[in-house]
C-alpha cells in the first residue's frame, strides 16, 4: 500500500521548526510544531505523520502545541516522535496511545574503562557470550524468575528491589531517570494477565528495534560535558535499548479496551480510535496513570537486569570484576512515557501531563530533576541510532524548556517500512555486510536483522544536528557500534 | 486469503474472504504468520476456545486477535488453525496449536499488540475485507 504524501500546510517559523496551523483541521485546539531541518522535512512530508501531529492537537486540554521531533514517523494514533502536554485543570486527558504499548521503553548507557584496542581482540567472543547469556527475541523468558508478589514489588519499588539481591548498586538508581522509581505507581491497578506476563520477562531484551550494543566513543563534540559524563575518545561503552516487555504491552492494552468507550462517555470526538484517552481526573484516567507508572518502574528493573547480565559477561570475558572494569551506569532515560511535570505555559507555571511517545526528556543544567553530579552541565540524553552507523550522547539544553516541554528526539526514526526492509534484505547476508563495516552482529531472527538494517533508518546524525541547532539538546559524543545483539 | 502490508514501524494484516467466519479465521492465521516464520510448522495438538460478546464487528475482530495473542504470550503457545462462528451479538472461536518449541518453530516477530489504528472490517464486493495494524 503506497502511503500518501502529506499535502497540508507546513510553515517555517524558526530555526528547524515548522508549524501546522490549527486551521488545517477541524477540532485542532492548538497548532502543530515539527522540529526538522529543511532536509528532514522533505523526508517527513512523505507520509502521514504530520497529519497525526494535527490529530493529537485535537486532544482535550492540550497546551501550547502538538509537538514532533525530527525522527518522527507514521505510527498508530500518535506519530512516533511526538510530545504533547495536557493540563488537568483545563480538562486535560491522559492517553495510553501517547505513551505507547512499550511503557518506559528507553535506553541506558554503561561506561567501561576499556578502550577500543583492549576490546577489539575479544569482540567476537564478547558478542557471542552476550548473545548466549542475555535472552533476546520474541517471547523469550529470562533467568530471573519472580512470582506474582515479587513482580508487583518490582513495580512498587523499582530497581531498588533487585539491589537487595546483589543485582545492582545504589549509584545505579541515582543515574536513572526519576531515580528508577516513579512515585504513586500502584501495582494493584495492574491486571493479573499483565503481572503474569511480567513474571518471566524481567531481564530480557525482546525483539523489534531493541538491542544491546558494544560501542566505542567515535567523536567528542563537547569536551567539558564529555568530561563531566566520564566519556573520552575510543572508550568502550554498552548501550541497552528495551522496555517493560509483555507487562507494559498488557497494561496499555487493558487501558485501551476501557478507554475506547470514553469519547462517548466524556463527550469528545477523536479523529482516530487509537488516540483513545480519558480525563486525567476520571476513574479510568486515574487507574491507567497508576498502572502506567507501575509498569514504568518495571521497565527500569528490566534494563537494570539487562545491565547486570552485561556486567557479568564482561567480567567473565576480561577476567576482572565489573567494578574493576569501571562499568558504571552513565544514565538511563525513558522515551515512551507520560509524566506530571512543571512547565511554563505562556508565562504561567503549570503542572502538566507530558506525553513522550518516542521522545526523550532533556532537562537543562540547573534543573532540580537532573542528578546532582550532572546538574552543572545538564541531563545526559541517550539517543540510539541504527546498528551500522552511530548512536549519540547529548545533553539537555535550555531551549527544550521553552520549546518542547523539556524534550528532544529519541533515535534515528525509520525511513523504510519493515516489509520494504525485509524485501530489500532478501538474499543478502546483513551480518556479513555489517562485519565489513567493523560491526559483529548476532540476532535471534533473520527477519529481524533485515528489518533493522542501517538503510531502514534515517541518518541519526541528521536528526541530532537538527535538535542541536534547535537548542533542544546539544551534541556531546558520537558512539559507533562494534558489537550488536538483536532480538 | 491474507497478506502482510507495510506500515512504517509496524505491520499491517489484510484479509479477504467470502464470509465473516472465514474472514476472522484467516485474520488469526495472518497474525500467526507474522509471529512464526512458517505457520505450517505448527501442529494442532491442543485447542483453545474464545467466547466474546459484542456487536461492533471491528471491536470483535480486535478482541479475538487480542485474546489469541495474550494466550500465546502468557502460555507460550503458537497457533496454526482457526475456526470462528461470528454472530450478531458476539463470536465463538477455536484455535488449534501447541506449546512453542524452539527446535521446530522459528519466531519472526514479537507482536506487542493489536492496534485500533485504521482497523477495518468492511464489505468488499460479494465478500469481506479486514485490515488490522499490529505493533511490532
Amino acid at each position: 500500500m503506497a502511503k500518501a504524501e502529506f499535502s497540508g500546510p507546513l510553515e517555517k517559523i524558526g530555526c528547524n521548526c515548522w508549524r501546522i496551523p490549527r486551521e488545517y483541521k477541524a477540532g485542532m485546539r492548538v497548532d502543530g510544531h515539527i522540529f526538522a531541518s529543511d532536509k528532514m522535512i522533505a523526508i517527513i512530508r512523505k507520509d502521514q505523520a504530520p497529519d497525526q501531529v494535527a490529530n493529537v492537537a485535537t486532544l482535550p486540554g492540550i497546551q501550547k502545541a502538538s509537538l514532533a521531533m525530527p525522527d518522527i514517523h507514521w505510527g498508530y494514533g500518535f506519530c512516533i516522535g511526538g510530545v504533547c502536554a495536557t493540563d488537568p485543570e483545563d480538562g486535560g486527558v491522559i492517553s495510553p496511545g501517547g505513551v505507547g504499548y512499550d511503557i518506559n521503553c528507553g535506553v541506558r548507557l554503561v561506561k567501561t574503562n576499556l578502550f577500543l584496542d583492549d576490546v577489539k581482540p575479544h569482540i567476537r567472543e564478547l558478542v557471542k557470550a552476550l548473545f548466549y547469556t542475555i535472552p533476546s527475541g520474541a517471547g523469550r523468558s529470562g533467568k530471573y524468575k519472580f512470582d506474582t508478589t515479587e513482580t508487583r514489588r518490582l513495580m512498587g519499588e523499582g530497581p531498588r528491589f533487585v539491589l537487595g539481591r546483589g543485582l545492582g548498586v545504589q549509584k545505579d538508581l541515582e543515574h536513572t531517570e526519576s531515580n528508577g522509581l516513579i512515585p504513586d505507581g500502584d501495582p494493584h491497578q495492574v491486571s493479573d494477565h499483565a503481572v503474569k506476563r511480567g513474571t518471566e520477562q524481567c531481564g530480557t531484551l525482546g525483539s523489534g528495534n531493541h538491542f544491546l550494543e558494544v560501542q566505542v566513543v567515535d567523536a567528542v563534540l563537547d569536551a567539558d560535558v564529555a568530561k563531566a559524563f566520564g566519556l573520552e575518545l575510543n572508550q568502550v561503552c554498552v548501550m541497552i535499548h528495551s522496555g517493560s516487555r509483555g507487562l507494559g504491552y498488557q497494561v496499555c492494552d487493558d487501558a485501551l479496551s476501557v478507554f475506547r468507550n470514553c469519547p462517548e462517555k466524556y463527550k469528545f470526538e477523536l479523529p482516530d480510535r487509537q488516540l483513545a484517552c480519558a480525563p486525567v481526573d476520571s476513574p479510568e484516567g486515574r487507574k491507567y496513570i497508576a498502572a502506567m507508572r507501575a509498569a514504568a518502574n518495571y521497565g527500569f528493573c528490566n534494563r537494570q537486569l539487562l545491565m547486570h547480565q552485561a556486567r557479568e559477561v564482561f567480567a567473565q570475558v576480561f577476567g576482572r570484576s565489573w567494578q574493576d572494569l569501571g562499568m558504571d551506569l552513565l544514565y538511563d532515560v525513558a522515551h515512551n512515557i507520560a509524566k506530571l511535570e512543571e512547565h511554563d505555559v505562556e508565562g504561567v507555571r503549570k503542572k502538566v501531563w507530558v506525553h513522550r511517545k518516542g521522545a526523550t526528556r532533556a532537562f537543562p543544567a540547573g534543573h532540580p530533576d537532573v542528578p546532582e553530579q550532572f546538574r552543572a552541565v545538564g541531563q545526559p540524553v541517550i539517543i540510539p541510532g541504527d546498528m551500522g552507523r552511530a548512536s549519540w550522547v547529548l545533553v539537555g539544553s535550555a531551549g527544550s524548556m521553552e520549546k518542547s516541554f523539556g524534550s528532544t528526539c529519541h533515535g534515528a526514526g525509520r525511513a523504510m517500512s519493515r516489509t520494504a526492509a525485509k524485501l530489500d534484505g532478501a538474499g543478502r547476508k546483513i551480518d556479513k555486510e555489517l562485519e565489513h563495516r567493523g560491526v559483529i552482529a548476532m540476532a535471534a531472527s533473520r527477519a529481524g536483522l533485515a528489518e533493522e538494517q542501517p538503510k531502514a533508518y534515517k541518518n541519526v546524525d541528521d536528526v541530532v544536528d537538527t535538535v542541536h541547532d534547535a537548542d533542544l539538546s546539544r551534541k556531546v559524543a558520537r558512539m559507533r557500534p562494534i558489537g550488536v545483539i538483536k532480538g | 486469503m491474507y497478506e502482510l502490508f507495510e506500515h512504517t514501524a509496524d505491520l499491517g494484516l489484510r484479509v479477504r474472504a467470502a464470509d465473516l467466519d472465514t474472514l476472522f479465521a484467516e485474520a488469526a492465521a495472518c497474525l500467526f504468520a507474522a509471529v512464526v516464520e512458517d505457520i505450517g510448522t505448527v501442529e494442532p495438538r491442543t485447542q483453545v476456545t474464545v467466547e466474546l460478546a459484542g456487536t461492533d464487528r471491528e471491536f470483535l475482530l480486535f478482541d479475538w486477535l487480542r485474546d489469541l495473542l495474550l494466550k500465546s504470550d502468557e502460555d507460550h503457545m503458537v497457533f496454526g488453525r482457526f475456526e470462528v462462528r461470528v454472530r450478531d451479538d458476539g463470536l465463538t472461536g477455536t484455535a488449534w496449536g501447541e506449546p512453542f518449541d524452539p527446535a521446530r518453530h522459528m519466531l519472526a516477530h514479537e507482536v506487542k499488540a493489536i492496534t485500533y489504528h485504521e482497523l477495518k472490517v468492511v464489505r468488499d464486493g460479494d465478500g469481506w475485507l479486514a485490515e488490522v495494524i499490529v505493533d511490532i
